[in-house]
């Protein structure tokens, strides 16, 4: 576990609205919402609403089956909440419990997903061919943005998934390899390997 | 020293690197061009990838999710306002000394009464029920009234709800402000004497309704037998299954009965739905006469033109106006009938056309066989129909735009997901009547039960909306999502939904289905709005 690893505590502006409990800090929310404090949690569902669906939505692909994540994520908060003992960011800690509705809710539709939990042996250890494109670069443009949302939207579940929960979400491989039940070698390949299918099929669009 | 694979360099990047191999890829780096350079691209690509996920898409701040805490209070609220008003219903049944049983009686359709149809049936409770109903209705009304206001005010209060808090409160002021002005009688006998005067709107409820005096304002009448032998200075409704008009009424007739008898004076129109419709020899209409009914039979005067359906027959001893329009079994004008404009018919078979000679027919004659219909788009009438659906079609899309912004969009994008929707619509579309009429005999009564059913009218139409913005989102794929791009869609989906509703045979299919997914889209996102994401 790589929970040691210092990652600051955002403040989340973006998700926040000017609410009586936006004074307060993350740490006495969290506490009150551990005591069940409706007031709490429901700040907690306003700082975080945004960021958990956006990673339901992109790791489920349908609307509907984000929202109704989205949902389970917050309403098993109430009960959940009370195991976060603060060794690890709060927004992350989040992201995983979010990340772990997900992966059961794709376990669940497509009983078993193989991709997930069939290692293929040797696929640790990718080499690059000097044939592969070259990392994606500074793409600053909104609609490039929204191009390369578009294709990693478009990506197959295995490459997609940790990917999002990598950059989205921001776990560590550890958590991502605990999450989805694999090495953490195979999801250092699949996320290499998810990235440059990113590059090839941003290559026609961008130069 | 050799230079590191990118696969090591992503990993660095990443910070899944082992420390001690971290720090020789340091060292490597500051004497490596090529590797610094490549290190450099991963992190932005990184930095890239990081970026775009983050930049949600507009459609992802999801409108459902993202008030579904909001939305979780307000329905908790209606809950509250729900569960008070179940059990003041209650109380109010206690006091009365009325039971369910009873008021189910009345519905029964293998009861005395229920030898008239089903729908009838209803009307049966709802005047015999009256009794029951309108004596808690004025409770329950003031309460609810009472409630949603104070709900309102607390919605306003708790701040964060301040918008839909105000919405709720301006609807709820907008349709509470006429029942101010209405005076309510109830009862089994609900009378006004011949020698009284009602100044206000009246409604009235009983077993009989009859107005022998005088009443300003419109007439609102539900009963077994409603009877006007005084007069309405404005409007009569009436929801009976008896109406005699025998004194004046100088307004317009709406009526939903299983009969209605005019022998008076009538100032305007009627419009009707009835088993038996009736214009006696005395009778005098002002207007004009649109009505479906069972069996029509005019033998009094309407100044105007009459456009019937019937399932029966049109007798017409009468005289009309202007036009006679009918389509129906069978229609027969006898030697006094007057027809002061063109007639025109459609009947099942020409001899089920009976024209006596003595009959007058100043305009022309047209009458056919019911299959040979007039292409409706050869009239300009047509036209400027479809000018005015489309506008307000038009006008209520921008106006759900305006005022429910989220919930309209995702309604739109929860049509995509066809069958659920379809499915969804189908069901709604075929239970919602059924549970009107089980909600009518149930506790909150009648009310909520004609409440429910505008509701689904609305929802019906509110349909095609959904449906034709989703189309011409589908078709145009508009980069942007501003008002005026899903105005655009709207316009073109609504187009196409016109036009493809006018083919034969397939037009009719297709606007049922453009019904039902409507309806499903709509079900589903106010069932996925109305669920509690914290609240359980």
């Amino acid at each position: 576990m790589d929970a040691k690893r210092n990652m600051a505590k955002e403040p989340q502006p973006r998700e926040g609205e000017p609410r009586q409990m936006e004074g307060l800090g993350l740490e006495s929310v969290i506490e009150r919402a551990q005591g069940h404090d409706v007031e709490a949690l429901g700040e907690i569902y306003r700082r975080y609403v945004r960021r958990v669906f956006g990673l339901c939505r992109y790791m489920l692909t349908s609307r509907e089956g984000a929202e109704d994540a989205t949902s389970e994520v917050f309403l098993k908060l109430q009960r959940s909440i009370e195991s976060y003992d603060g060794s690890i960011p709060f927004p992350r800690w989040l992201l995983r419990v979010a990340g772990n509705q997900c992966i059961d809710a794709l376990r669940r539709r497509q009983r078993g997903l193989k991709v997930f939990v069939e290692v293929e042996e040797g696929s640790a250890v990718i080499e690059a061919t000097s044939s592969e494109p070259s990392p994606l670069g500074a793409v600053i443009s909104t609609q490039e943005r929204a191009q390369v949302r578009d294709t990693i939207a478009r990506l197959p579940e295995n490459y997609r998934v940790p990917l999002v929960l990598r950059y989205y979400g921001e776990l560590s491989y550890d958590e991502i390899a605990h999450e989805l039940g694999l090495e953490r070698n195979y999801v250092a390949a699949l996320i290499f390997r998810s990235k440059q299918e990113l590059r090839r099929r941003m290559a026609p669009r961008s130069k | 020293m050799e230079c590191y694979s990118e696969q090591i360099c992503a990993l660095a990047v990443d910070g899944e690197l082992a420390p001690d191999e971290a720090r020789r890829l340091r060292d490597h780096l500051a004497t490596c061009r090529r590797c610094r350079k490549l290190v450099d691209a991963l992190r932005a690509e990184n930095h890239v990838l990081s970026e775009s996920l983050h930049e949600l898409p507009e459609e992802a701040a999801s409108p459902a999710v993202f008030s579904h805490l909001r939305r979780s209070w307000v329905w908790g609220d209606l809950a509250v306002l729900a569960a008070v008003l179940a059990l003041g219903s209650i109380g109010a049944i206690w006091f009365d000394r009325l039971s369910i049983p009873a008021a189910l009686e009345w519905f029964n359709p293998f009861s005395a009464g229920g030898r008239t149809n089903l729908i009838f049936s209803l009307f049966d409770f709802a005047s015999g029920g009256t009794a029951m109903l309108t004596e808690y209705a004025a409770v329950v009304g003031f309460l609810s009234l009472l409630l949603l206001l104070g709900g309102g005010a607390l919605l306003l209060g708790r701040g964060r709800l301040r918008q839909p808090g105000l919405r709720l409160l301006i609807v709820l002021l907008v349709l509470s402000l006429p029942s101010f002005a209405l005076e309510r009688r109830k009862g089994e006998f609900v009378t006004v004497a011949a020698n009284e005067t009602v100044d206000d709107t009246l409604m009235a409820a009983g077993n009989t309704v009859r107005i022998e005096g005088v009443v300003n304002g419109d007439l609102l009448a539900v009963g077994q037998t409603v009877e006007v032998s005084g007069t309405v200075k404005g409007d009569l409704l009436t929801l009976a299954k008896r109406t005699v008009v025998s004194g004046t009424v100088e307004g317009r007739i709406y009526t939903f009965s299983e009969s209605l008898d005019l022998d008076g004076q009538l100032g305007h129109s009627i419009y009707g739905f009835a088993q038996a419709l009736r214009v006696n020899e005395r009778g005098h209409v002002g207007e004009g006469l649109v009505a479906a009914a069972g069996d029509i039979s005019l033998e009094g005067e309407v100044k105007r033109s009459v456009d019937i359906l019937t399932s029966g027959n049109a007798d017409v001893s009468g005289s009309i106006g202007r036009d006679l329009t009918m389509s129906g079994v069978s229609l027969t004008l006898t030697n006094t009938a007057r027809v002061g404009g063109n007639l025109s018919a459609r009947v099942r078979q020409l001899s089920e056309a009976h024209i006596a000679d003595g009959a007058t027919i100043v305009g022309k004659r047209d009458i056919q066989v019911q299959q040979a219909k007039k292409s409706q788009f050869a009239r300009p009438r047509f036209y400027f129909h479809q000018a005015v659906w489309f506008a307000a079609a038009m006008l209520v899309g921008w106006l759900g735009l305006v005022l429910f912004p989220r919930f309209f969009r995702s309604t739109t994008q929860a049509v995509g997901s066809t069958w659920l929707s379809l499915g969804l619509g189908v069901g709604i579309l075929a239970g919602v009547p059924v549970a009107v009429v089980v909600v009518a005999i149930t506790l909150i009564g009648l009310p909520i039960s004609l409440m429910l059913f505008a509701v689904y009218l609305t929802a019906i139409y509110l349909a095609k909306i959904w449906v034709g913005a989703f189309l011409g989102r589908m078709l145009l794929k508009p980069s942007g999502a501003t008002k005026g791009d899903w105005m655009l869609g709207l316009l073109v989906g609504l187009l196409i939904l016109a036009i493809v509703g006018f083919i034969p045979y397939l037009g009719g299919l297709v606007r049922l289905g453009v019904v039902c997914l409507g309806l499903g889209a709509f079900a589903g996102q106010l069932y996925r709005a109305s669920r509690p994401a914290i609240m359980a």
